[in-house]
C-alpha cells in the first residue's frame, strides 16, 4: 500500500554534448601486443560506454550555485545564539536574529538550461489529491535546525513536476535531473533564484 | 465449462454454508475496502482543501495545530495575533497578497470566519481553483452581512434575504447567541468540497460588531448595550485577528519570511509553510492508518481461512460424490478442478457482495459523513490500488482452494469407488 517510491517520473535526459575519449589510442604503436591488445579493447568499452556517458545529465553539487566571485559574508562573530543572556530574557528578546544575511544572494547565470542532477531535501508547496507533491523547494538541508538562518536564495531550488512525488518522509533526500533555469534578480523583490521543471525524481540512497 | 456447472451445481446443494461462507468473505472485503477508501479520502480531502498559499500565520503554538484550525476549522486557537502585525507584512514587499481570518463563533455548529473581500479573489483549494459564488454576491460594507458555505445553505435552507443569528463559542447547541445583531444572507458560495463549504462568511467589521459590548465576558445589560444601529456608525476596526494567509512573489523568499515572521519582536508569531504542516499530519495518521491497514487484511485472512475450512469439512461428506463423479468416468483432476473452482465460486461472490455492500454502505452514509466529518466518498469506481488489493485476495482463494483440491485429488485416487464401512 505504501507505494515506496524509486524511481517516479519518465523521462529522457537531453545530451549535453559529448567530450571523450578522442585521444585515447594515441600511445599505441610502443606497445607490446597484449597491451596493445588491452589498449583496444579499453578504448573499445570506452566507446561503448560514450554514448551512455554523453546522455547522463550534469551532476551538481550545492557549492556549485553560487558563483565564484559572489561576495563573500564577513562570519557574523557574536554567537548567534549567546547562552549566557539566558537569564535575562529581555535582552535575549532584542538579541539580532538569525535571519538570512544575503536575501539576494547571486547566482551562477551560465547554469541556465543545463540538464543536471542535484541532491536535495524535498519541502511541499502543493499537494494534489493523490498526496503527490507537484510543486516544492529542494534544499541542502532540511530544517528542524532552527539556530543558523534560513539558506540563501541561491541555495533553494524552485522546482515543478508535471507527475508529482509521494513524499512519506521529509527526510529522505532525492535525486532530481531536469534543465534548470536561472531567474536573475528583480532587486526590490529579492526573487532571483533556480527554477527546475523536474524530469526524474528518485531517493537518494548511500552507496 | 460444464466443470463449472458442477461446481455451482455442488454449492447450490450446500447453499446454507456456501451462503455463510461467501458471506463472511464479504463482510471481510467490505471492510478492508473502506478502510482504504476513507484513508485515500480523507488524504485526498485535505490535500485538496489549502492550494497556492505559501504561509499561514498564527499565535504561536504547533504547525499542525495551526493548520487544522485555521484551515480545517478543526480544534481551536490558542490566542489570537494583533492586527499591526497583520498589517506590518500584509504591506511587506515580498507579499503579493494576504487574508485575515477570524474565528471563534458559530452557527448551528457551523464555524463562523470573519474575513475580508481578499478571501474570495485569493483562496485557493484543489487544483489552484478560486472560490466562486453560486448565488449573490460577497460581502460588502454593512457589517451584517453573511455569505454561506454550500453545505450550510443545502442543510440549513437559507436562501438570500434570510435573517440568520450566530452564536457565541462553536457549540453545536449554543446558550449564548448574538441575537441582537441578526445577519442577512447577501450570497451562497459554489461547493468545493472542502471546509469551506461548511463555513459562514462574515466581514471583520462584523466580527468586531458582535462582540462589541461584550465588556465582561458576557454581552452587555440594559443600557450597556449596543444596538446594531449604533455598531453600524461606530468604528469596527479589529484590534485582533486570529491567523493570516500569506501568498508570496517569489517562492524562493518562503523560507526568510518564515523566519522572519517567526522571530518578529513585536509579538509571539509562527509562521507555517501548508503543505510541510500537511505532511507532518499525514506522518502523525500514517502508523493510525498502517495499524487499521493490517487489521483488515487479517480479518480478510480470517474469511478465507473460514472458506478453506467450510471446504475442508465438507471433503468427508463428499466421498459418495466425488465416487460418484469418478464413476460416471471424472479423471482425478477433474474433481481437483472442482474444488477449485468452488473456492473461486466463492471467493467471487463474496468480492462482489462485498463491493455491494460497500456502495450500499457509502451511499447510504455519504450525507452524513459530508455533514458531520466534512468527509466527501464519492461512488467512484475502485482505483487501480482497489483492483489490486480485490486480485490479491482471489489469488490468496484459489491458493486456499488449492489444498483441498490437492487433498480430494489424492482422495479420490486411493479411495476408488470403494466405501469405507
Amino acid at each position: 500500500m505504501t507505494d515506496k517510491l524509486t524511481g517516479l517520473i519518465a523521462g529522457k535526459p537531453a545530451p549535453t554534448g559529448g567530450v571523450g575519449a578522442a585521444h585515447v589510442g594515441a600511445g599505441l604503436p610502443a606497445m607490446r601486443p597484449v597491451q596493445a591488445l588491452q589498449g583496444l579493447l579499453l578504448l573499445m568499452l570506452l566507446l561503448l560506454a560514450l554514448p551512455l556517458w554523453a546522455a547522463a545529465p550534469r551532476e551538481l553539487d550545492w557549492p556549485a550555485l553560487i558563483p565564484e566571485g559572489a561576495p563573500v559574508i564577513p562570519p557574523q562573530l557574536t554567537p548567534l545564539h549567546d547562552m549566557s543572556q539566558l537569564s535575562d530574557a529581555l535582552s535575549a528578546e532584542s538579541a539580532p536574529a538569525a535571519h538570512q544575511q544575503a536575501p539576494d544572494a547571486p547566482v551562477v547565470k551560465d547554469l541556465d538550461g543545463q540538464q543536471i542532477k542535484l541532491p536535495g531535501y524535498i519541502v511541499p508547496l502543493e499537494v494534489s489529491e493523490e498526496g503527490r507533491t507537484t510543486e516544492f523547494l529542494l534544499v541542502p538541508y532540511y530544517g528542524a535546525c532552527i539556530h543558523v538562518p534560513p539558506p540563501p536564495a541561491n541555495q533553494i531550488v524552485h522546482i515543478f513536476s508535471e507527475m508529482g512525488v509521494r513524499v512519506e518522509d521529509l527526510y529522505q533526500p532525492y535525486w532530481i535531473e531536469g534543465k534548470l533555469q536561472v531567474r536573475a534578480s528583480r532587486s526590490e523583490l529579492a526573487d532571483a533564484g533556480y527554477q527546475m521543471e523536474a524530469e526524474k525524481i528518485y531517493a537518494y540512497v548511500l552507496k | 465449462m460444464y466443470l463449472l456447472r458442477l461446481a455451482l451445481a455442488s454449492l447450490a446443494n450446500r447453499r446454507f454454508t456456501a451462503l455463510l461462507t461467501a458471506f463472511a468473505i464479504a463482510l471481510s472485503v467490505c471492510l478492508l475496502l473502506a478502510v482504504e477508501r476513507v484513508r485515500t479520502e480523507a488524504r485526498a480531502s485535505f490535500a485538496s482543501t489549502i492550494s497556492g498559499t505559501d504561509l499561514i500565520v498564527g499565535a504561536r503554538s504547533g504547525s499542525v495545530n495551526l493548520l487544522l484550525y485555521s484551515v480545517f476549522r478543526i480544534g481551536n486557537a490558542t490566542n489570537n495575533i494583533r492586527w499591526d502585525s497583520f498589517q506590518h507584512y500584509a504591506q511587506d514587499p515580498r507579499v503579493k497578497w494576504a487574508i485575515p481570518i477570524s474565528l471563534g463563533d458559530s452557527h448551528r455548529g457551523y464555524r463562523v470566519m470573519g474575513t475580508t473581500g481578499d478571501y474570495f479573489s485569493h483562496y485557493q483549494y484543489g487544483r489552484r481553483q478560486h472560490l466562486a459564488l453560486s448565488q449573490g454576491r460577497a460581502f460588502a460594507d454593512d457589517p451584517f452581512e453573511v455569505v454561506l458555505g454550500a453545505e450550510v445553505a443545502d442543510a440549513l435552507h437559507y436562501k438570500l434575504g434570510d435573517k440568520l443569528v450566530l452564536a457565541h463559542g462553536v457549540a453545536a447547541i449554543s446558550l449564548v447567541k448574538h441575537d441582537d445583531k441578526p445577519f442577512t444572507v447577501v450570497g451562497v458560495l459554489e461547493r468545493t468540497g472542502t471546509p469551506v463549504d461548511r463555513t459562514l462568511h462574515i466581514g471583520l467589521a462584523g466580527m468586531e460588531a458582535i462582540h462589541i459590548d461584550w465588556h465582561n465576558g458576557v454581552p452587555a445589560r440594559g443600557a450597556g448595550r449596543i444596538s446594531a444601529e449604533q455598531a453600524r456608525s461606530m468604528d469596527l476596526q479589529p484590534a485582533a485577528i486570529t491567523a493570516f494567509m500569506l501568498g508570496l512573489n517569489s517562492k524562493i523568499a518562503t523560507f526568510s519570511v518564515q523566519r522572519e515572521i517567526n522571530e518578529y519582536r513585536s509579538e509571539p508569531l509562527l509562521a507555517i509553510l501548508p503543505g510541510v504542516a500537511l505532511q507532518e499530519l499525514w506522518s502523525l495518521m500514517g502508523t493510525a492508518e498502517q495499524a487499521l491497514f493490517v487489521v483488515s487484511l487479517f480479518v480478510v485472512l480470517t474469511g478465507l481461512i473460514g472458506m478453506l475450512t467450510a471446504i475442508l469439512t465438507s471433503l468427508n461428506e463428499r466421498r459418495r460424490e466425488m465416487a460418484i463423479l469418478r464413476s460416471v468416468g471424472a479423471r482425478p483432476w477433474h474433481i481437483a478442478g472442482l474444488l477449485v473452482l468452488e473456492a473461486l465460486a466463492l471467493a467471487v461472490a463474496g468480492i462482489a457482495a462485498g463491493l455491494g455492500l460497500l456502495y450500499a454502505g457509502i451511499a447510504l452514509a455519504q450525507g452524513y459523513l459530508q455533514a458531520n466529518y466534512g468527509l466527501y466518498l464519492p461512488l467512484a469506481w475502485p482505483s487501480a490500488h482497489e483492483w489490486t488489493l480485490l486480485a490479491i485476495i482471489l489469488g490468496a482463494a484459489l491458493l486456499m482452494g488449492s489444498v483441498p483440491a490437492w487433498r480430494a485429488y489424492r482422495q479420490s485416487l486411493a479411495d476408488g469407488l470403494s466405501i469405507h464401512l
